[in-house]
């Protein structure tokens, strides 16, 4: 009878079973393969249940814990571009256009004709601290080693800033870091804050840089109109 | 295969405590890349969290249950999680086009390895939990009675019964569960991976 089978299983993990059956119930698994082949399965399946039905409630209580974090760290506002600066926009587009026109077409664009960067100045913050300073006189000086350094520190006391995040980016960046540097872009531009598209600029830069022409296209068509960044996208992509 | 616990495995013991000062790192650190590969390949932050959600407590149920050690970095171990299953959903979505170029990730064989067994037991996970839905309600509520209340006199107490038909019932029950898991043709497919 089938259910013999299952009643001995059950017997046989709740060591209930006899000795001689015991003896009997090896000698089955050695010969019998359906019957290991099943016995593995309700074994397996034994233990799983126990898991899940004993582990319910903790369960419950992590995924608890999984979706507050998820809220917090994950869920952003959507992004609403909005379409104001149009006839400005427009304006730029072709000034842009025109410059295209006039840059030579032969030859693949070079980082270091893209790569100015702005000042360094977290002069806004209202501590005035020596490392800011520090961190400013290096990078504007273009010392990135030093730089990096500086803002190392800083992040650990400004956790969440982006802006320190971005230049210690530019800063990998320039020092060849790629991947790290990348890493840091990535973050940035699936962030809602005002360095999104900045950070997708950079990333371009990287990609640029390291002469992976496809790819940074395809990033650079990435950046919305709307963006500061555009033009100098426009006009790196007309090289590319 | 190497057993010795990486330094990451913090991680995993942080699911079983359910440590969220630990956890919360795991957001910090290691979803903005799952987030950026799932929004560059038609989802969205939503999606991206789901499919975070899902792998770890995929991962807390194979520690739970099997006491599972990890052995190499979460980071990529975690990634390329995260990345097969955004895959399967693409396909369950009616995706016919789903490759996922982009990686950034170098995978060594080791997390490779650990990465299969952890989707090895997800799938089996799954079956189980499907089939188990395919019971009776009798059978199921006697089931769970039996699992959550371990002692099976009291679980025939509970149920009404005498101690003897309960137990008896409970290996019908699972035999009729691991029939028809043997019987389908995902634990076939299962069997040969």
């Amino acid at each position: 009878m089938e259910d013999e089978r299952y009643i001995t299983f059950e017997n046989y993990l709740t060591n209930k079973l006899s000795n001689e059956e015991l003896k009997l119930f090896e000698e089955k698994i050695q010969s019998d393969v359906d019957f290991k082949y099943e016995f593995e399965i309700y074994k397996a399946l034994n233990s799983s249940l126990a898991s899940k039905f004993s582990n319910e409630e903790k369960e419950q209580e992590l995924k608890k814990t999984l979706t507050s974090l998820g809220n917090k760290h994950l869920k952003k506002e959507t992004k609403v571009i909005s379409l104001f600066n149009y006839k400005k926009l427009m304006v730029a587009a072709s000034i842009a256009l025109l410059i295209g026109f006039f840059l030579f077409k032969n030859g693949d664009p070079v980082y270091s004709d893209f790569s100015n960067h702005h000042k360094l100045e977290l002069v806004v913050r209202s501590e005035n601290n020596q490392a800011i300073s520090k961190a400013e006189a290096a990078f504007n000086s273009k010392n990135y080693n030093e730089a990096l350094e500086h803002l190392n520190t800083l992040s650990q006391i400004y956790l969440n800033d982006t802006e320190i995040l971005l230049y210690k980016g530019i800063c990998l960046l320039e020092l060849n870091n790629f991947f790290e540097a990348e890493a840091i872009f990535d973050k940035i531009s699936t962030g809602n804050s005002a360095l999104v598209n900045q950070a997708i600029w950079y990333k371009a830069l990287s990609l640029l840089k390291q002469k992976k022409y496809l790819e940074c296209k395809k990033v650079l068509e990435t950046i919305p109109k709307s963006a500061e960044e555009f033009k100098q996208a426009k006009k790196l992509l007309r090289k590319l | 295969m190497n057993q010795k616990p990486h330094e990451d495995h913090i991680y995993i013991e942080a699911l079983l405590k359910n440590d969220s000062r630990i956890l919360s790192k795991i957001y910090e650190k290691y979803s903005y890349k799952i987030v950026a590969m799932v929004k560059k390949n038609n989802g969205n932050a939503d999606d991206a969290q789901d499919i975070i959600q899902e792998t770890l407590v995929t991962i807390y149920h194979q520690a739970i249950e099997k006491g599972f050690i990890l052995t190499c970095p979460f980071d990529a171990y975690f990634y390329l999680l995260c990345k097969r299953k955004w895959l399967n959903e693409l396909k369950k979505r009616g995706n016919k086009k789903v490759t996922i170029l982009e990686d950034i990730t170098s995978i060594s064989e080791e997390q490779k390895q650990q990465v299969e067994e952890t989707e090895l037991f997800e799938q089996q996970h799954q079956l189980f939990e499907s089939k188990f839905k395919e019971l009776g309600i009798k059978c199921q509520e006697l089931l769970k009675a039996s699992f959550k209340i371990k002692s099976m006199e009291k679980v025939a107490e509970f149920l009404g019964v005498s101690y003897g038909y309960a137990r008896k019932k409970k290996s019908q029950c699972m035999g009729q569960l691991t029939k028809l898991v043997k019987n389908s043709t995902e634990f076939q497919q299962l069997k040969e991976y």
